[in-house]
């Protein structure tokens, strides 16, 4: 309240700020109040009650459906994490999270609203395919490169429509980025029923590539391909570009405020448009490196809603490139481990998607937690 | 007269790390107008939330009219017969004013609202204030709904009315007219208790005044016995200096040149009308005037983020129509704006982050699209001694620190590049006397530096303090100019009202 001493919660003084949630509860013998402060066991603390929280209600739900919890659960962990092969596979689903975690976290950064992912996903595939068709002859290095860098510009150029419209005429990128979605899914159905279409085949796919766009795999025996290296490195890349350069500054600094941004000299439209050029290109790598570790053909369920699980994970990271590591795994760990459960114990796999759903709620409520307390007043 | 309605005896409420009043004992007699006097953290507020309800003292009590007060919420102290108008009105800006009077009341349902209107007619009546009970809360000025807020409480039938800082938000004609009613209802018995950092309206308003500085009473004196110099000095604990030591000024060229710009805003008040203006290397232009007379759409103009219609704009003779913000910075201005927190600062950056905001493209700060950190280490030390910001470290994020040092972290950015145009829009609104005295040294040390300084103030005391010519905004056009020596308190009050606008035109 003095000069020297930064309180830890708000100065009963302090200038015109006045946090909505505070507000509602001011008056009356319990108030919530902001900390200025969030301290990090504090967050550590909250996350961990959030998850053993989060596993309770799942296993109240299991009981519910007559099943054993202990059994279920793990059947999950075996499945998620139980040998070598199965902590692989884990991997393998984490590749792609990893990729539309960061998509997501750096536009949430910025505080953009990119719901995109999926359909930048999907950009990344079909730029992938495009240079397959176009120039597949060409020697195997060459034709990688040019194949991630295509996706990359796919998935960029996609997300670019809804930042364009966005910076040019203020359209709302949440709306635009979840129709877009939509539309490309419409382009990708007719190329896969016209053009792209295989020859011998009534399905909607394109003919399997050839062995060599391959992505190399680490380990025989297991499907864990480079697409997980190259995850990696995207997260350390992120990061880097977040805290050590300038575009990262400006990025943080429209997500924080975009009025004194632009009084500073920040040109908020085009680290808008360079914010969702990135986030872009990393979905669409997502893409390419799905198709090329995985599928080796274009088919339309090949997202499986990888663009959308990221937007979760992104939150639950608390948009931090190294958290977005962390919970990708954990989300891989649930799709992997619930095959496993469904298999052993019965239990739908669509379960996951209330474990997800849950897990994000609960988070997003620690967040809140650690970011305000509660005071008896007086 | 001097019978005490409310006895605050050896009150102590701590927080987690500072003490916020430290055995504080203040006595209230009944029909007084009582000041509460403090910089900001002096534990003013905290003591009326006490009063109020709002927190519980962690020991001593409170006597109201010879009984010992217990108060859990604000509702138990207004039925007991204390009310508080906050500094943020509480108020539901699309209902009605005779709905906003009853909200709250537990028989709101039930209650006759052509009565509550009757009865708002007859106060409004009264005391000579033109408002419809049907109007929109909304749709009412500032000053108008504070009105609002002071009947919601007198509603309650309350004895003792605590006002926390309520000249903020209001011009000085507002001001006047506050003071005149709270006089009135004074005179017809009620208790006031006002809360507030400034002197002047202390001199002019109370009847006695307690001064408190870190928590503790300095002193309670009937405001007769002293005078202003007196009570800065038991405020902040040292001599305070009203007039700096101010030398003639020596203008150079000019560095300011603003011919006839027109720019609208978007909610059409606040817009410019042609104004012109100009600016000498060092000196200081104090820019006069009631908010909302086009201040903000200048600033906006002058720091590049608007484009006005028509008119230009030069910088060292340089048009800077075309010019991004970022250009326009280059060209050695600097600006402090108007709200520090949502204008000029990064709240979620660390306040080394937030001192090279704006140069953080530049070298040293990056090479190659790559932040420097020891070069930002560097400076940001550099800074925080210099300028005197009082945070633990320079990684400390930057909404923890107080309004004056985030203010300084401002001063510290914008002026560490030497500009040769400085545009500060008011520079101290919302700081205490050392932040406000500190600035305004600042100030006057850019211009004896050879900057040309262009200060925009609502504070006239601040204006003539500093400026060199004062000009007088008044709907988005400059109606007179003058200097501090020439200018007289009525008639510069007179033209930022608006009124003799026939004798201006000589812009400057």
């Amino acid at each position: 309240m003095t000069d020297q001493a930064p309180s830890e919660t708000q100065a009963p003084e302090g200038g015109g700020r006045r946090d909505p949630l505070s507000m509602l509860f001011q008056s009356g013998a319990w108030r919530i109040e902001r900390r200025l402060i969030v301290r990090p066991w504090h967050e550590v603390i909250a996350l961990i009650a959030a998850l053993v929280a989060a596993v309770a209600i799942i296993a109240g739900l299991v009981l519910f459906i007559g099943k054993s919890p202990a059994d279920s659960f793990a059947a999950l962990y075996n499945g998620a994490f139980g040998t070598r092969a199965s902590t692989l596979e884990t991997l393998v689903q984490a590749t792609p999270l990893i990729l539309t975690g960061l998509a997501a976290a750096i536009a949430f950064r910025a505080g953009v609203w990119n719901i995109g992912g999926e359909g930048q996903f999907f950009a990344g595939v079909m730029g992938t395919w495009f240079v397959y068709d176009l120039w597949g002859g060409l020697p195997a290095p060459l034709l990688f490169l040019l194949m991630f860098i295509f996706a990359a510009i796919a998935g960029a150029a996609w997300a670019s429509v809804a930042s364009g419209l966005l910076v040019r005429y203020g359209t709302n990128e949440i709306l635009t980025t979840v129709m877009l979605n939509f539309v490309i899914l419409y382009i990708l159905s007719y190329l896969l029923a016209g053009p792209w279409q295989s020859p011998d085949t009534f399905y909607y796919q394109t003919v399997r590539m050839a062995d060599t766009t391959y992505l190399p795999r680490f380990f025989t025996g297991s499907r864990l391909h480079w697409g997980f290296a190259i995850a990696l490195l995207a997260a350390l890349v992120v990061y880097w570009l977040i805290r050590r350069t300038t575009l990262g500054y400006e990025i943080r600094g429209i997500g924080s405020n975009v009025v004194a941004s632009r009084y500073k000299g920040i040109r908020v439209g085009t680290v808008t448009l360079a914010t969702m050029a990135i986030s872009g290109a990393l979905a669409g790598i997502a893409g390419a490196g799905e198709l090329l570790g995985l599928h080796h053909r274009v088919q339309l369920d090949i997202a499986e809603g990888i663009g959308f699980t990221g937007i979760i994970i992104a939150l639950v990271a608390r948009l931090h490139p190294l958290g977005v590591i962390v919970a990708a795994i954990l989300f891989g760990a649930l799709v992997n481990g619930s095959t496993a459960m469904q298999y052993e114990t019965g239990i739908p796999k669509a379960l996951v998607f209330v474990i997800e759903g849950t897990t994000l709620a609960l988070v997003l409520i620690a967040a809140m937690v650690t970011r305000y307390r509660i005071r008896k007043a007086g | 007269m001097t019978e005490t309605i409310l006895a605050v005896d050896r009150v102590t409420k701590r927080f987690p790390g500072v003490v916020a009043n430290d055995a504080v004992s203040v006595d209230i007699r009944r029909g007084e107008i009582h000041c509460l006097l403090g910089e900001n953290g002096a534990g003013k507020t905290t003591l009326a939330d006490i009063l109020y309800g709002v927190y519980r003292p962690d020991e001593g009590s409170v006597t109201f009219r010879g009984e010992t007060l217990e108060l859990h919420t604000p509702r138990d102290a207004i039925a007991a017969g204390i009310g508080m108008v906050h500094q943020h009105f509480e108020l539901v800006p699309p209902m009605s004013v005779v709905e906003n009077v009853v909200i709250g009341t537990s028989a709101s349902q039930w209650l006759d609202l052509s009565e509550v209107r009757d009865r708002l007619n007859e106060f409004f009546h009264n005391y000579d204030v033109e408002i419809d009970p049907d109007a929109e809360v909304g749709r009412l000025s500032v000053g108008e709904q504070q009105w609002v807020e002071i009947f919601k409480t007198l509603y309650f039938g309350v004895e003792v009315l605590i006002l926390d800082e309520p000249t903020a938000v209001l011009t000085p004609q507002g001001v006047q007219e506050l003071f005149r009613i709270l006089r009135r209802m004074r005179d017809e018995g009620l208790t006031i208790i006002l809360i507030t950092h400034k002197l002047k309206e202390v001199m002019e308003l109370s009847d006695r005044v307690t001064v408190l500085r870190l928590g503790k009473v300095v002193g309670t004196v009937n405001t007769a016995d002293v005078e202003m110099r007196d009570l800065a000095q038991m405020m902040v604990g040292r001599e305070v200096l009203f007039q700096f030591d101010k030398e003639r000024s020596h203008p150079g060229e000019a560095v300011l040149e603003v011919d006839g710009i027109h720019l609208a805003s978007v909610t059409g008040r606040g817009s410019l009308k042609g104004l012109s203006l100009s600016v000498h290397a060092g000196e200081v232009v104090g820019l006069a005037g009631v908010s909302g007379n086009g201040q903000n759409a200048l600033f906006d103009a002058l720091v590049g983020v608007e484009q006005p219609s028509a008119g230009a704009i030069r910088i060292g003779g340089v048009d800077i129509a075309e010019l991004s913000a970022n250009r326009i910075g280059q060209l050695g201005m600097a600006s402090v704006p108007a709200d520090r927190i949502a204008q000029g600062l990064l709240m979620d950056f660390k306040v080394k982050e937030n001192l090279v905001l704006g140069r953080h493209r530049s070298n040293p700060f990056s090479r190659a699209g790559v932040l420097n950190r020891s070069a930002i280490d560097g400076f940001a030390a550099e800074s925080i001694e210099g300028f005197d910001i009082r945070t633990p470290s320079a990684s400390q994020l930057t909404r923890t620190l107080s309004g004056g040092n985030l203010q300084k972290v401002i001063m510290a950015r914008e002026l560490s590049g030497e500009p040769r145009l400085l545009v500060a829009h008011q520079p101290t609104r919302g700081l205490d006397i050392s932040a406000s005295e500190y600035v305004r040294r600042r100030l006057l040390e850019e211009r004896d530096r050879g900057a040309a300084v262009l200060l925009m103030s609502e504070d006239l005391d601040e204006i003539f303090q500093l400026s060199d010519r004062i000009a007088v905004i008044y709907d988005g056009r400059i109606v007179s100019e003058t200097t501090p020596e020439q200018a007289d308190l009525e008639s510069l009050g007179l033209s930022m009202a608006g009124v003799d606008t026939v004798e201006a035109g000589s812009a400057a």
